[in-house]
């Protein structure tokens, strides 16, 4: 049997890999089933793990307030009757609402204030000239930075070249996201030809 | 009516979202986690409708003989299967060893894993087009990606110095450039969130 | 020999009658009690929800000073003075403070009333005794109306919002508001013309978050301005979601923008459809939609994840004019090497507003601009405080999350 799983698995690997060379009715069989056991792996996890805890077992010790969530889902389903359908809309508004509400504080504060309290540093530090051009490079570096995602004045003269400057900075950090996962994703194709080459043909210990 | 009530419930429950945060009184904090809990099951009923669409769209694939309607017959067939051996024994069909587990270990998470590894080679070509030092910013692109790659291989004597370097890089200015990012991130998703809030935004809630 | 021997037998004797009064006299001073804490204090925990007592007190003076043996504090509890007491938790040496918190469900075992007198003593001990302090209480527990702390986020919040709504107003009486061009936002006519010569369809991907994303959010405001632009070309775009309710909104989203264009009739529910909430399937079905469809223009705008290439790269060698956006950092490298513009971070969030160039989404941006440049003259003015040592200013920005 578990045999069987390795051969699906290494064929399956295999389909997929194909869509390097170009599209082919072996990736488009693959990416067919991988969509249909997908959804249908979510639709019964969410179902065992979320449904059954968060709305049945509540009503069940009943929390009836949970009802008033279960009213506003099935608010959502009418969206399949075209004549009430705009009844659904209120249940969106509900989500982009609360949503809107939650991180309205969440990004002001972690990507806000607490960023700019991070960033409030000493220019000089005594008998530490390294920490003193760190401490400096990040002050200028996220000045020009927010230069250059100013929307209300072209760049031009010597505001251009600030945000000349924070584009550059930009460049630094993304060659740097860049280089820094470019192992993580080679590791993840030694991980599958292991399983190929070790695991499936058995060439490899 | 239509429209003013979906706005009117964005507005009272994005400004009750915002109190909330200043309030730590239980009451407001039970009203927080219904409300959250409410989007959950709003979610878990919309899961239906998008099992609705999946299906609808395969099956009319199939019944028109729409080009390559047969890997519609797959769709069905494995969203199908999955369900079924997903609930046919209760909450124990999920189980490790159950039918339904062995098809997510051998069919789901090996082509998972391999999608993730297509990764490394749309790396190397993403960098191959994008690395030409054409210009300022291209070559400092490169020029940084290149000292940060370099810096877990030994390259003799040059070694000590790349690792100074690309850890001076990660900490000092990497850390900058991100901090005006973040920072503008936040400012804007900030004001978005205001907009939808006072109904300025709202083209998400459609027309009729 | 035997005078030698006997000697040797004498001092031992006498050792072993020296060291055992010697071990039971140290074996006293083991089992002797500590000093007791002192100063034992019982109060409301601040800024919570009503279901906490803090308790302090002074360390003990065996604690790091004295004989120094005490190893822990105790905490005990009662509901009277005289009561039974029950040991509520433990602190190692040094400390000085305790948080006495309980669940807030009444059938929870460990629930915490709230307005319900407490007693409590500290308890110090060592590896063989302890003793207790006096009884502090009693003490209440109830909730606050406003978190004391969250102040500094509270006055931002209030500007914040006092901004946005004061140049939206601006905004209405007509004033002109001047923004400078993105490359990516000039892009988008291009984009969807080159489509249009070409009979290709138009994808638009939402990306990976849900409704409760605002990247996801943003970028559905978006897609109404590009499917009134398609309308109005009369080309095809497909959106292909990973979310049901996204899918839902996309769907009034699109129908919206085909109103506004004058072409209802042209809207085609199907094209916003939705394929499954498992990520990189969700890839694989897009991947291969760009391949079949030959989509000539792509456009990723939303929340994305390690997928990011894997979409962008295909786009490339299907030929695709591609234009990106994410408030993703650890993406936004991927997105700039890949695709031919890229709209990066808050970029994403004034899209809307350059798209429908509205008075009132610009005088949004314009608030914006100005939180900016407070925040930067912050930054230059914490910085001087921070070089000169002046601790007021730099508590001023000490935020509590």
């Amino acid at each position: 049997m578990e045999t069987i799983g390795i051969w699906i698995a290494a064929l399956l690997t295999l389909g997929i890999f194909s869509f390097l060379y170009k599209d082919n009715p072996f990736y488009k069989f693959c990416e067919s089933l991988f969509v249909g056991v997908s959804a249908g792996y979510w639709f019964v996890t969410t179902f065992w793990q979320v449904f059954m805890p968060k709305l049945a077992d509540n009503l069940v010790a009943g929390r009836f307030y949970y009802i008033i969530g279960a009213i506003f889902g099935v608010m959502m389903l009418l969206r399949l009757i075209p004549k009430i359908g705009w009844i659904s809309r209120w249940s969106l508004a509900l989500v982009v609402g609360t949503t809107a509400g939650l991180y309205f504080t969440r990004y002001l504060v972690s990507n806000g204030m607490v960023q700019v309290q991070y960033t409030i540093i000493s220019l000089y530090v005594k008998g530490n000239l390294s920490q003193t051009i760190g401490n400096l490079v990040i002050v200028i570096g996220t000045f020009s930075g927010l230069i250059y995602f100013f929307f209300s004045k072209e760049h031009k003269g010597a505001f251009g070249g600030l945000a000349k400057l924070g584009i550059w900075f930009l460049m630094l950090s993304f060659g740097a996201s860049f280089g820094y996962t470019v192992m993580s994703r080679m590791s993840l194709l030694i991980g599958r030809m292991d399983f190929l080459l070790g695991t499936w043909l058995g060439l490899i210990r | 009516m239509r429209r003013q009530l979906p706005i009117l419930i964005v507005f009272v429950s994005g400004i009750f979202m915002i109190i909330q945060y200043f309030i730590p009184h239980e009451s407001f904090e039970f009203i927080y986690e219904y409300a959250m809990d409410w989007i959950i099951i709003i979610g878990i009923f919309a899961m239906l409708l998008g099992l609705w669409s999946l299906t609808r769209a395969s099956v009319s694939k199939v019944q028109t003989k729409a080009p390559g309607w047969g890997y519609s017959v797959m769709t069905l067939a494995g969203l199908v299967a999955m369900i079924f051996l997903g609930v046919y024994k209760g909450n124990q069909s999920i189980a490790e060893g159950t039918s339904f587990m062995d098809i997510f270990w051998n069919i789901y998470t090996p082509i998972q894993a391999t999608m993730f590894a297509l990764l490394a080679f749309y790396i190397a070509s993403a960098a191959y087009r994008a690395f030409r030092a054409r210009t300022v910013m291209s070559t400092i692109l490169l020029v940084t990606a290149l000292v940060i790659m370099l810096r877990l291989i030994p390259l003799g004597p040059l070694s000590g110095i790349n690792q100074t370097l690309a850890s001076w890089i990660l900490t000092v200015p990497n850390m900058a450039a991100k901090r005006a990012i973040w920072i503008g991130i936040g400012l804007g998703a900030t004001a978005t969130c205001l907009k939808i809030i006072f109904g300025i935004e709202r083209a998400y809630m459609g027309k009729d | 020999m035997r005078k030698k021997n006997l000697k040797i037998f004498l001092i031992l004797t006498f050792f072993c009658f020296l060291i055992l009064p010697l071990s039971q006299i140290l074996a006293q001073v083991d089992t002797l009690p500590p000093a007791t804490p002192t100063e034992v204090r019982a109060g409301d925990t601040p800024n919570d929800n009503g279901h906490s007592i803090t308790v302090t007190w002074k360390l003990s003076a065996d604690d790091g000073a004295g004989r120094k043996d005490v190893v822990a504090y105790e905490i005990l509890r009662s509901e009277s003075p005289a009561g039974e007491f029950v040991v509520r938790g433990m602190v190692p040496a040094g400390n000085n403070t305790y948080q006495d918190r309980g669940a807030k469900e009444k059938e929870d075992k460990n629930y915490f009333p709230p307005h319900h007198d407490f007693y409590y003593k500290v308890r110090a001990k060592t590896l063989k005794s302890y003793s207790e302090s006096e009884v502090a209480g009693p003490a209440t527990a109830y909730g606050q109306w406003f978190h004391i702390g969250k102040l500094p986020v509270f006055v931002g919040t209030l500007a914040f919002t006092i901004m946005v709504l004061t140049f939206i107003g601006l905004a209405r009486k007509g004033k002109e508001l001047y923004v400078r061009p993105l490359a990516g936002i000039d892009a988008v006519d291009d984009a969807i013309g080159r489509a249009t010569e070409m009979g290709r369809p138009i994808l638009y991907i939402l990306g990976l978050g849900t409704a409760a994303d605002i990247a996801t959010i943003a970028s559905l405001t978006i897609l109404n301005r590009i499917a009134k632009k398609t309308a109005e070309h009369k080309t095809k775009i497909i959106v292909p979601c990973m979310d049901p309710i996204v899918m839902s909104v996309a769907q009034e989203t699109v129908k919206a923008g085909y109103l506004d264009a004058g072409r209802p009739d042209m809207y085609q529910e199907e094209n916003i459809f939705y394929i499954t909430s498992m990520q990189f399937a969700y890839v694989a079905a897009v991947n291969g939609i760009m391949l079949r469809e030959k989509t000539a223009t792509n456009f990723y705008l939303g929340k994305f994840y390690a997928e990011s290439l894997i979409l962008a790269e295909t786009g490339s060698v299907a030929g695709s004019i591609q234009i990106s956006g994410t408030d993703e950092i650890a993406q936004i490298p991927f997105f700039v090497a890949a695709t031919d513009f890229t709209l990066i971070g808050e970029e994403l969030y004034a899209a809307s507003a350059y798209l429908g160039r509205e008075p009132l989404l610009l005088g949004a941006l314009k608030a914006q601009d100005l939180a900016k440049a407070i925040v930067m003259i912050s930054l230059a003015l914490g910085a001087f405080a921070a070089s000169f040592h002046l601790d007021f200013f730099l508590r001023l920005f000490s935020v509590q999350m």
